[in-house]
């Protein structure tokens, strides 16, 4: 993605629309931009074409994923107004506590999600299949924090599907690349297995969870995690009917990375947006 | 043992067959997470022994053949100590 190396901007404040919602200045959209064309480095490095997923995704094929059991507090719902409210708002009326209609499509929480559900079916073959795509996710929290944790953000993911050995395989170049790509910027990465926060906290899927780790964090000096590579065992292939060939369902995982978290961890480590944005363009420039 | 394939086979009505005893268990997600739990306390049924998690290794329930191993035979019991999980059995 081409960006303006004009990141100079008159005296004016672009303000916060509310907790969680942050308009980038020029110095950090192109901290942001420039970072995921680096990230996108390993979809190249793995020969995974580039798609874009769909903005919305339908609550019927994220309830097959077990979406909503694991993660019902996180869906931020896509609703409309009904009719019977639109000659109200028309002539003016406040829309703040008119009741929304479902459409039966949440916003994506992540960027795989929008990727497995248009493969629903397919046979990905003996030797797998790769995609990369960037997209903006969205997740209720209970609490916002600057770019650590946003209502939405930038999630850059590259998925795999096929075998068993593949998934892991995938699962181990892109935690290489991430630990690449954190030398190239200056940033120091602490590598640790995680789990997703489930409802169930405690409960089985923990506790299973806790024996055989499917996720892994790589997370700056203060504690934010700014990328994972994480395991789904055949779930997806399962639920979905993709399959691998003769291997039956398919085996899958990817590498994520929150690219706002990036620029978060890029600023954090050498002091200021301009600073953090020179040592990313000096880190292009050397490769 | 019966007891055990009987419940993969609940869990897993599309399961044709009998279930090998070195078929990963977890990887193949014939035990699935949501269900691990339940897993757990069919083992402490059938063994009458409770099973500390703390003590355990993923390979423990990888596969039928290691679950015999360490939850079910008794000279397993006997000669494996908990907590020393990776020493074979019998």
């Amino acid at each position: 993605m081409n960006t303006s190396s004009i990141t100079a901007l008159p005296d004016i404040e672009l303000k916060s629309p509310g907790a969680g919602l942050i308009t980038l200045d020029p110095v950090r959209t192109a901290l942001l931009r420039g970072l995921d064309d680096l990230l996108t480095g390993l979809a190249a490095q793995l020969s995974a074409p580039e798609v874009v997923g769909p903005p919305l995704l339908s609550v019927d094929g994220l309830a097959r994923l077990d979406f909503f059991r694991n993660f019902p507090h996180l869906g931020v719902s896509a609703g409309r107004f009904g009719p019977d409210v639109l000659d109200g708002l028309a002539s003016g009326g406040s829309p703040q506590d008119l009741p929304l209609q479902p459409t039966g499509h949440v916003l994506p929480s992540a960027t795989c999600y929008g990727l497995l559900l248009s493969l629903e079916g397919a046979d990905v073959g003996e030797d797998g299949l790769r995609l990369s795509a960037a997209g903006r996710c969205f997740r209720n929290e209970t609490h916002y924090d600057g770019l650590r944790r946003l209502w939405g953000f930038h999630m850059r993911e590259v998925l795999y599907l096929g075998t068993k050995d593949g998934a892991t395989e995938h699962q181990a170049r892109g935690g290489e690349f991430v630990q690449q790509v954190a030398g190239r910027l200056g940033l120091t990465l602490t590598r640790a297995a995680a789990d997703d926060p489930f409802y169930d906290n405690g409960g089985s899927r923990a506790r299973l969870m806790a024996l055989d780790p499917v996720k892994y964090e790589y997370s700056a000096p203060d504690g934010t995690a700014i990328a994972s590579v994480n395991r789904h065992r055949n779930f997806f292939g399962e639920r979905l009917s993709i399959r691998a060939g003769s291997h039956g369902p398919a085996y899958s995982s990817c590498v994520a990375f929150g690219v706002e978290r990036w620029v978060h961890a890029m600023i954090l480590a050498h002091g200021t947006a301009e600073q953090a944005l020179e040592r990313l363009r000096a880190a292009v420039a050397g490769s | 043992m019966d007891q055990v394939s009987a419940w993969l086979h609940e869990k897993n009505p599309g399961l044709d067959g009998p279930i090998g005893v070195d078929e990963d268990l977890i990887e193949a997600r014939l035990i699935d997470s949501m269900d691990f739990l339940e897993f757990i306390d069919l083992l402490e049924e059938i063994s009458g022994t409770s099973i500390d998690l703390q003590e355990v290794t993923i390979d423990d329930f990888r596969t039928l053949a290691r679950v015999q191993e360490r939850f079910l035979d008794p000279a397993g019991h006997a000669e494996v100590p908990a907590g020393h999980a990776e020493v074979p059995a019998g």
